[in-house]
């Protein structure tokens, strides 16, 4: 097993633990807006992300907990392939890409740093895009993964620590994702609505926002790994 | 052109599109005065095809959906479609449409769901991309000059990263299908999506239509029976058409 690097004064570690508490803050966060995002998806879609979205992430946190400590980007890794297994649909691949970039990208074994993250979610905001071919504005969870990514790279390179530059990476997500309310879908099912689907706040923008929640969550509390697990 | 129905029609249009609007809105996107507006709209809402809720909101009126199904009604095509359409999705456990070219888009005419008792988005009246679709596809590689609806709608989108956009590709593609009657596409439209279709061709040897499933790309490849039931409906809907011959005539090169 690798050794762990020893994180600096006042930051958080990187590590497959911090996975862990990501994923389970995903999972928490997508169970609450289960309706919320089903509602969106039943006026531009089939009215089944929510339900998509939770099992595909019990399946991750279950996997994932019985997975042994392989560094964050294994963790990263087996979290992308329970979602390409679980979620079905465009989601499946879409957020399996997300999390198997993560784990590709990412350096192998030991934890990271907070500018290895942010340039291992630049890189799976790329693969999204490759695979859909959506731009910023088409109505897709690019319009929230663009965004948070480009403010968590800003802060950092500020000089922020991590946690409050996901805060900051959070806010800019979840302002993209109720940007895309008035646009005009370009791809995916909701793009067969045309002029139909403008007025509705996109699902996968608006659970890929979440994404930046969990991850601040997991930043910002390293104690609650253990916790989640009481009763 | 009366200046009056074209107002009109604007009206409606941009109620398809908004859905909800108040007179001040609906002046400001026609860029017309709030008077003008009035008088045009007032007269749609007497007549059915705009209504105004409680909010003062306008908004599309039942008269349209009268329209709309006349319209699905007394297409021949859709007619003898949709009970094949309906068998198709029974037994190949898929959802089936069927859709016209028309310029570069397809019109889904009917949408027979997966019959799997999911909550589905209702496809009916929908434009699909027709070179990002099998049904497109079917349709254009029996076209006299598939070049001509493409050349309307280019240049050509990519739904996907798997969209094929080139024409020489197309081509390709389109003479692979003239082999067999039957066409494919993989996650080209949307993710996880693929589907098998085929071309229905009316008493002249024309392709007027096309009918296909669409299947997760995770089944794919196609079942043999799959493949079979798709061209079977075709057929079944070309013959009772009048057709004699199918899959068509090939375009002269």
């Amino acid at each position: 097993m690798a050794i762990p690097a020893e994180p600096s004064k006042g930051s958080i570690a990187i590590d497959h633990a911090f996975v862990v508490r990501f994923v389970q803050a995903l999972d928490e966060r997508l169970s609450d807006a289960e309706t919320f995002l089903t509602e969106l998806d039943a006026a531009i879609g089939d009215a089944d992300h929510g339900t998509n979205m939770t099992r595909g992430l019990h399946a991750a946190v279950i996997d994932l907990e019985a997975a042994p400590d392989r560094g964050v980007a294994a963790a990263f890794a087996e979290v992308g392939r329970s979602l390409i297994r679980a979620i079905g649909g465009a989601s499946g691949p879409l957020y399996g890409t997300v999390f198997a970039t993560l784990g590709r990208t990412l350096p192998q074994g030991g934890p990271v740093d907070a500018r290895a993250l942010a340039a291992g979610l630049r890189e799976a905001l790329d693969a999204v895009q490759r695979l859909g071919a959506a731009v910023v504005g088409d109505k897709t969870m690019v319009d929230a993964i663009a965004p948070g990514v480009a403010e968590l790279e800003r802060r950092l390179g500020h000089g922020h620590d991590l946690a409050t530059a996901l805060d900051g990476a959070t806010r800019a997500a979840h302002e993209g994702a109720t940007a895309t309310t008035p646009l005009r879908a370009r791809k995916g099912r909701a793009s067969y609505l045309g002029v139909r689907s403008e007025g509705h706040q996109d699902p996968g923008a608006s659970s890929s926002a979440l994404v930046f929640d969990a991850l601040h969550a997991a930043a910002s509390s390293p104690g609650t790994s253990a916790d989640a697990l009481l009763p | 052109m009366i200046q009056s129905v074209d107002r009109a029609i604007s009206i409606l249009m941009e109620l398809q599109g908004a859905r909800r609007l108040s007179l001040t809105e609906l002046s400001a996107r026609l860029g017309l005065a709030i008077s003008t507006v009035h008088g045009i709209v007032a007269t749609l809402v007497a007549r059915g095809l705009v209504e105004q809720d409680s909010a003062g909101h306008y908004a599309l009126g039942a008269g349209v959906l009268r329209l709309g199904n006349v319209y699905l009604d007394s297409n021949e095509l859709r007619l003898r479609s949709v009970p094949w359409a309906e068998t198709l999705a029974e037994r190949t456990g898929y959802a089936a449409r069927v859709g016209v070219l028309m310029g570069g888009t397809v019109l889904v005419l009917h949408h027979a769901l997966r019959p799997d008792g999911s909550r589905q988005m209702r496809e009916i009246g929908v434009d699909l991309p027709a070179h990002g679709t099998a049904l497109g596809k079917a349709l254009l590689a029996y076209h006299p000059a598939p070049r001509t609806p493409l050349s309307e709608v280019a240049p050509l989108r990519r739904l996907t990263g798997r969209t094929v956009v080139e024409l020489a590709e197309l081509e390709r593609e389109f003479a692979a299908i003239r082999v067999e009657g039957i066409a494919h596409a993989e996650d080209e439209i949307v993710l996880s999506e693929s589907e098998v279709a085929a071309p229905i061709v009316d008493d002249t040897g024309v392709s007027v239509g096309a009918i296909g499933v669409v299947l997760p790309t995770t089944e794919l490849p196609a079942e043999r029976a799959t493949i079979d039931a798709v061209r079977n409906a075709a057929i079944g809907i070309s013959r009772e058409l009048g057709a004699t011959t199918w899959p068509g005539v090939a375009p002269s090169d």
